[in-house]
């Protein structure tokens, strides 16, 4: 190490290496170089640091959630003012809707211990159904995993909401028009029609069901 | 962490990165908004959580450029630009606007290196550049900034 070495090394603002300590206590231009460097460093720091408008970060911590409240909400009122059911839309139990509560109450726990399947093997096998990217705009994707259900192959996705988990059980070999509904046991489902099959969504509020049921649709 | 913890840490740190790429502060603020709902989507999938500051970074740098609807800023040599030196009326500047004054392809690498705690290694993945590259725009744009603010420094020093 030599003086125009450690000066070089210096300027790249790496901070200093055992090697170049050493040199630095044994040389007095070195130390004074040292000192003019830190000071640089720390006025370069204090200009960097522009002043950070008022209770950023807290807004920035939780605008996906206020965004996703926003989408949420308009999605399901598009849902209502399409005319998708409105009440009655409650006032069935529809067989599909509750095999898909029953998935949710006794077999949901199973295929999450079973692990979920790459993402792209899911991009690719849900693609014509419901691509995994519409998804991503809802919500969280935390979990899908093929299934057998309703006697044919459904995919269990689990998703995470601003308000919650759904779950969502999508049936590419199921077809059907409309939207259809049960209430079991605290839960609520529906079954929406996609251009290719059906999406059951399953959850513990009819509200957060019924928003992502007029997302998938919207 | 979860990502709103992730989030809190860094936000300030995001801000000011993104101002010193767009140099404006509504266009910060936009910038790291739309950044984060990206990062928030994509969050399960991030594997390495070790890596999830400098991810969050590369996802502002990303939306930056998306916004702006064009590549990432190229390093031309500091002496071919527009750099004020000690014979303009910038002499002996403030740092800040020294900082200003320098082109983003500088001003770019030494936030990431003095806000975000980056190495010369990282910085490189992150803007696309040699390791060397890295290095050699870091050096010069400490150069360029003790030309500029230096004079004045001195001089008070010596008050």
């Amino acid at each position: 190490m030599n003086c125009l070495d450690y000066r070089r090394q210096l300027l790249s603002g790496s901070g200093e290496t055992d090697a170049m300590r050493v040199h630095r206590l044994q040389c007095a231009g070195c130390t004074a170089e040292w000192q003019e460097y830190t000071a640089f460093e720390g006025a370069l720091r204090r200009a960097l640091e522009v002043p950070v408008p008022e209770g950023f970060a807290g807004r920035m911590a939780t605008v996906h959630a206020v965004r996703r409240r926003r989408f949420l909400a308009a999605a399901a009122t598009a849902l209502v003012a399409a005319g998708a059911g409105g009440y009655a839309w409650f006032a069935r139990q529809d067989p599909l809707a509750l095999a898909s509560i029953d998935f949710v109450m006794k077999e949901e726990a199973k295929s999450i211990m079973m692990g979920a399947i790459p993402r792209a093997q899911a991009q690719a096998e849900l693609a014509a159904t419901l691509p995994i990217e519409l998804l991503e705009r809802i919500g969280q994707v935390r979990h899908i995993r093929p299934c057998p259900f309703n006697g044919a192959t459904a995919y269990h996705v689990v998703l995470t909401v601003p308000q919650g988990k759904v779950t969502l059980l999508v049936m590419p070999s199921t077809p059907m028009h409309g939207v259809r509904h049960a209430d079991k046991e605290g839960m609520h489902a529906a079954v929406v029609a996609m251009k290719n099959g059906s999406v059951g969504i399953v959850g513990a509020d009819a509200a957060v069901v019924m928003s992502v049921a007029g997302a998938l649709q919207a | 962490m979860s990502f709103e913890d992730l989030v809190r840490t860094h936000a300030a740190d995001l801000y000011r990165y993104a101002y010193w790429l767009a140099r404006d502060r509504q266009q910060a603020e936009d910038v790291v908004q739309e950044a984060l709902l990206r990062g928030w989507r994509a969050f399960p999938r991030l594997r390495d959580r070790a890596a999830a500051k400098s991810w969050l970074f590369s996802i502002v740098r990303r939306e930056y450029l998306r916004a702006l609807g064009r590549a990432a800023p190229q390093a031309e040599s500091l002496d071919g630009m527009d750099l004020p030196d000690e014979r303009e009326e910038l002499f002996g500047v403030e740092m800040r606007e020294a900082l200003l004054a320098l082109p983003a392809a500088y001003a770019e690498p030494l936030a990431l290196q003095v806000l975000g705690g980056f190495s010369c290694a990282e910085i490189a993945d992150m803007i696309g550049a040699t390791e060397g590259a890295t290095m050699t725009r870091l050096t010069r744009a400490r150069q360029a900034l003790k030309r500029l603010v230096a004079p004045r420094e001195r001089a008070g020093g010596r008050t």
